[in-house]
Order: structure tokens, then sequence, then C-alpha cells
């Protein structure tokens, strides 16, 4: 089998979906890219038998077949070669596969093409249309709360659920929660699925800048994204789900607004300061001011601002992580943001105070409890 | 290659301490006329559940989680002791005591068990089995109540050690014996495999370590996704969980260096007043008290001493201080200082405190 193809437009198919390929898969195979060929259109998959990803490009083939190719030797090669169209020689009694160029002849050794897992389809699905924008900016406010403890494989991933009237996308590792509603998808089908985080990472490195349609298929055991010419299939998490609506507070009597990088810029010094395990910052709201201050007696280090802001309720003091608060402001983009609270052993919450009217963002921390710093 | 030596983990040191049939033991212990008799812990009511059955009840079939009205069936005389958690919440923290003469990494999974790493231990003892011995007849001792021990180079496998020998006993699973010891494992007693994932086992012949051992790290991936690396590790006795304390801090102190060593007793009164303010700021800041007040001296040939003073009531700032000097005084200071500390010690924090710095859960229902 022979083909020729322009190597810049090849690397870039191949750099789409290299994230997949990892360095010490469960097989070895799953270090080559799989190569197909039929009526002059290569498919490219990459897999890791959990995620798997595909890209098509066309390329001038007299015939159809396929082999494997070693993932990192040909993009590595495609990458230092000038852009030029190359050609590939593939023997298949060897599986050796030689690329050549005006600079010079490349040989590596391939892999039989059938020995390469099969990639599930996904039958029975259920589809949900989105776009690019919605899903990247669904990944980006909720990827950073997932938890990364095996042992509860639930919380490992974004949990998806679809309404008729809207799609809730949620993250919590168990001591923060993020919330990410749009009403602009839904699907008269009401159903849920867990995404691991991984494939996620992947579509987010992946999804294209430009706004272009994505189309999701998903059963029982896989879910299947499709944009452009990059199809993706993922193993869903088949865990339960925590019941989050439950540990949402609906009473929360103290309710401040505050400037959003004023809070944040706040909170990154005051944090520098705080005890290197719990990073527990405290915030304490007099009136309309809000004090955060942190220290670690173990080095006799503590600081403390103060900051003006609109509250209302009673004086409350009340501790937390500042790398979480820190995260979750940064994940925001409006210019305000609201805090409500209950207790200083209760869960609290930030709300953006202006948001796209198609979004709606609730994120839920757990405070670090106050008294002692010991 | 990389052409750095690779270090060979070491090999720790790990017992798990199990309570026999605590809150039912608790009661008869308390309640000598219901020693040796059936009893479970927990409410008769129609909707009661048994939270522990004594050894006698469990004779009968009885064991905890089930319903009050069964147990009440199959035992006619069984008695019904009400709940005292803060009563067991008591003795436990008598037991993790004695836990922590040995060690401060215990975690404790609950009020009647917990892990201990010993691989260093305070009693510089090389022998975990001995440890777990003496513990445990420390326990008796200190509580009158029976423990069971499990002993081994990981938490699962001194989990699973403990249940063996179990009432009033202790059992080791050697690094050399672990693997025949897993392999004839009954699939659902491994850490981490719940029902659903043991009947998912079951369905694919999977009954016994040994059975789970031959299946490839890859099948396993593509059965049960990212936990099939844990099951297939487990099999092999890997398991690097740590032993995770929540320690109890148990004395608040200050301390300096000086650039010059001290002579005079006027001298060492002016350098620790600035010590005791320390101190003072901390307890303001932390809210904690102690009772035992103690003065650390290092002289300018390195070597310790310590003064200290236990007194009835928790000590206001100016009693902290007159103790402070009373010791200072109380014997010739013989040598240069090259340091001072003050220090409280026998405070007052419980266990419910401990809980202050630590970052909250989400109360997820089940979890």
């Amino acid at each position: 089998m022979k083909f020729i193809v322009s190597s810049s437009a090849l690397l870039k198919q191949l750099s789409a979906i290299n994230g997949v390929v990892t360095t010490n898969p469960v097989v070895p195979i799953l270090e080559n890219f799989l190569f197909e060929i039929k009526d002059s259109e290569l498919t490219i998959t990459a897999s890791d038998l959990q995620t798997s990803m595909m890209t098509q490009i066309h390329v001038e083939a007299k015939e159809d077949g396929n082999i494997a190719v070693p993932a990192r030797i040909l993009i590595e090669t495609l990458k230092n070669l000038p852009e030029q169209p190359v050609t590939f020689s593939i023997d298949h009694d060897t599986y050796a596969v030689e690329i050549s160029s005006d600079n010079g002849r490349y040989r590596l050794a391939g892999e039989n093409a059938t020995d390469f897992p099969k990639i599930p389809t996904v039958s029975n699905a259920t589809s949900v249309d989105m776009s690019t924008e919605v899903l990247s900016s669904a990944i980006a406010n909720t990827i950073f709360a997932t938890s990364s403890d095996e042992l509860r494989p639930a919380m490992t991933g974004v949990y998806i659920n679809l309404s008729p009237t809207n799609t809730t996308f949620v993250a919590t590792d168990g001591h923060r929660l993020i919330r990410y509603r749009r009403v602009d998808v839904a699907s008269s089908n009401g159903a849920s699925l867990i995404i691991p985080r991984k494939a996620l990472n992947l579509l987010k490195s992946t999804l294209p800048s430009e706004n272009v349609p994505v189309s999701v298929e998903f059963n029982q055991s896989n879910a299947y994204f499709k944009f452009g010419n990059i199809k993706m299939i993922c193993r869903l998490i088949d865990e339960r789900f925590p019941d989050y609506e439950n540990v949402i507070p609906v009473d929360n009597p103290n309710k401040m607004t505050i400037d959003r990088a004023e809070l944040l810029g706040s909170l990154r010094r005051i944090a520098i300061y705080a005890n290197k395990t719990t990073h527990q910052v405290r915030l304490k709201l007099t009136g309309s001011e809000l004090m955060i201050s942190a220290e670690d007696l173990d080095f006799s280090n503590e600081a403390n601002e103060r900051l003006s802001c609109d509250h209302e309720g009673e004086d409350i003091e009340i501790g937390f992580n500042a790398k979480f608060l820190v995260e979750m402001l940064n994940n925001l983009s409006c210019k305000e943001v609201s805090l409500k609270f209950s207790a200083p052993n209760r869960a609290g919450l930030i709300l953006p105070v202006e948001q796209d009217p198609n979004e709606d963002i609730l994120m839920l921390v757990m405070p670090v409890m106050l008294n002692n710093y010991v | 290659m990389e052409a750095k030596e690779q270090e060979t983990p070491k090999i720790r040191k790990i017992i798990h301490v199990d309570m026999d049939a605590f809150y039912a033991s608790v009661e008869q212990l308390d309640h000598p006329e219901w020693r040796g008799k059936p009893l479970v812990v927990g409410g008769n009511e129609a909707r009661g559940v048994v939270a522990a059955a004594s050894y006698e009840a469990r004779k009968f079939g009885i064991h905890s989680a089930m319903s009050s009205a069964l147990a009440a069936k199959k035992c006619p005389n069984l008695i019904f002791a009400k709940p005292r958690f803060e009563r067991y919440k008591e003795i436990s923290l008598q037991i993790r005591e004695i836990f922590y003469e040995y060690t401060d990494l215990v975690e404790p999974l609950s009020l009647d068990e917990a892990f201990l790493d010993v691989t260093e231990n305070k009693a510089g003892l090389k022998s975990a089995i001995f440890i777990a011995k003496q513990i445990r007849e420390k326990i008796k001792e200190k509580t009158g109540l029976n423990a069971s021990a499990g002993v081994s180079y990981n938490k699962f496998l001194a989990k699973t050690a403990s249940d063996l020998n179990k009432p009033n006993g202790q059992a080791v699973i050697l690094p050399e014996d672990a693997e025949a010891f897993l392999e004839k494992l009954p699939i659902g007693k491994f850490f981490g495999i719940g029902k659903v994932t043991a009947e998912k086992m079951q369905n694919l012949g999977i009954h016994t370590g040994k059975d789970l051992k031959e299946y490839s790290l890859q099948f396993l991936t593509k059965k049960f996704g990212k936990s099939g690396l844990h099951y297939f590790n487990i099999v092999r006795g890997i398991h690097l969980s740590e032993v995770q304390p929540h320690r109890v801090r148990k004395s608040l102190s200050a301390e300096n260096t000086f650039e010059k060593d001290l002579i005079t007793l006027e001298e060492m009164k002016a350098n620790l007043h600035p010590i005791f303010e320390e101190v003072i700021r901390r307890i303001e800041k932390s809210g904690i008290k102690g009772r035992t007040v103690t003065l650390k001296i290092k002289y300018a040939d390195f070597t310790l001493q310590t003064r200290s003073k236990t007194l009835e009531q928790y000590p206001d700032a100016e009693t902290i201080w007159e103790v402070g000097l009373e010791l200072l005084q109380q014997e010739e200071i013989p040598k240069p200082v090259r340091l001072l500390g003050l220090g409280l010690s026998n405070l007052n924090i419980t266990e419910e405190q401990v809980h202050f710095g630590e970052q909250l859960k989400i109360p997820f229902e089940g979890k």
C-alpha cells in the first residue's frame, strides 16, 4: 500500500488526536496510530481503550489498506520536516513503514492493523446537539472541581443531566461543587451520564476555537462526540452521581456582593500567609466590611486585608481553603460576585452577579472549621 | 536508561485494632447484670435497628443492621440497651491514648477501630506483633474490654488480618505469605470491592483472589475502568494508602535561641517575657487552654532540662507568667543558657475540637 499526503496537513490531524496516546498503555499497540485507507480517505485512530479519537484526511492512494504506525516517531518526524508531500509505502508482510520526502527516507516498524483494539460504536443512542462554545465553556467551568480519588469513581468525571428545558453539568470533589446550567441546550428525553475527566480534557484541547456544531450521542456505556472531521468516543463512568441538589443550601441569611477581581487579588496575597496544609483563610463580615486574614502559627506568619462590600444579614466569621476560593473566582468572568453563607460549618455559595442569560453558574464550597488554627 | 539507583520503598508495619462488639461490650461492662447475656444496642420500638450485638446475641443469628423486631423474634430474652454514644466516645478516647503511646500515626476509622503505623514507634520496638499484643493488653487493663488486632505491611492486609482471630485475638500476614493468603480470599472481602462489583466479578467466574489474579490489567481496566488497576494491585498485595492521622495538638509553646548565652537570672527573666507574650498571643488566637506549664532550658553545652507544674485550674495569663518565673527560680541555673521555651500542655481540646482547621466535606446522602 502506498499513499501521498501533505506533511503539515497530516501533522495537524495527528496532533489533534495525539493526546489520547499514553506513554505506557495497557497494550503496546496503543502506542500506535491506526491508519485505515478507503477510497483515498485516510481515517486515523488513537485509543487508550477508555477513550478513542478519530480524524479523517484526504490522501492520494491507489488502493485501500490498513496499518498501525508508531505515534511518537511519526509525529516527531513530521514536526521536523519542511512542509511537502510525503509518500508512505507499507510492506504488508513485514508491517514496515517507509516515509519518503525530498529530504530522505525514514523507515519505522509498524504493526498489524488487525491487532489494534476495535473501537466501540454507539448503538441505541440518545443524541443532543450543542455548539463548541457551549461545550468548551461547560468543560472549563466544571473540570477543575472533579476529584482524582479513584476510590470514588463517580466524582472523577463531570455529570451531565439533560432535561427538556435545560442541560446541567456538575462536578464535585467532595469539598466543592460546581453546577453549570445551560438553557440553550436541551433534550426532549431526559438522560444523565458521567464523562471521565480525561475525555473532557482531550475535548477541551481539541475543540476548535471557531464556533461549530458538536453532535453528542450516548447510550448506557459510551458517549460519542463529533465536530468537524474529528470524532471522540469515550467510556462513561458507570456509577451513581451523588445527589447534588439536596446539598445546595437554599436558606442563606448572609449575602455579600463584592468586586470579583478585588476579592481574588486579596485572597491571592493573604493565601501566602495561610497554613500550608489547610490553606485556611478567615473571612470576617462586619457590617459592610470584609476582613480577610490568615495565619500560620508554626511560622508566626500572618496577614490581613480589609475590603468593602455590600452585605445583608448578621455579622459572620467563616473559614475557607484559599486555593478553592481562588480557583473558583478565577473561573468566573463577571465583574461582581455574591457570596452566600448560613453558618461557619455550612456550605457557602459563590454566584456571579451578572451572567449570560443562557448560563446559570452556581459554585458551592465547604468551609474549613474556624476558632483554632492548631 | 537512568543511572539513578532505584530506592526500594521501606516495608511499613501497620496494625489494625478492632474492638470486639464494642458498643455491646461497653454496655455489659457498665451493667454487670447483663454480662454473659444476649444483648443488642439499639431501640426496640417497631422501626428500631440493631446497632451492635453482643457475642451471646450473635449466637442467635442476630447481627448489626438487623431490624429490632426480627432480633426480638430470634431471641425472646434479648436485652435492648439504649445507645450512649457519649460513653462510647469516652472509652474510645481512652483507647486512642494507648495508641498515641506508641505512635502519632493513628488513623481512627470509627470509635472502635483504627490503623496504626508503627514502622517507627515511640517504644522503639521492632516487632509490630509484640506492639499489637501490648496494646491489646493495655486496652483490657484500662477499659476491661477485648480488642482484636491485625498486623501486616499495608492497611488492607492489616484490616483483613484483624478479622482472622476475632474475638480477642490477633493475626499477622507476613509479606511472604500475603500472595498465598490473598489467593484464597473470597472476592467480596477485598478492600474496595463492594457488593455490586463482587457480583459482577462472580458473573465473570471470579470468586477468589486466585481467579482475579488470572486476569490481565488490560482485561480488568476494560471491564472495570480505572478501578481495574486497584483490583489488579490489591490481589498482588499492593495497597499504597498511608495511615492518615488527624493529629491532636498536645502542647502549645514558644521558644527562642539567644544570640548570646544568658548568665544572670535578670537576663533570663527579661528574655523569657517576650516568649511568654508569644505564648499568650497563640493562646488567644487558638482559644486553647492548658493546665501544665512547662519551662524548657537548653544550656550552652546543649544539655536540655524541662521543669513543669500542673495546676488545678486552667491558668490565666498572669498566672502563667508567675508559674514560669517560679519554675525558672525553683532551682539554681548551673550553666549559661542558650535557649528558653515556655509551653502549655494538658490542653482543653477534646476530640470534638480536633476538627477545627479541618476541611469539611459536602454532606452527600449515603456517603
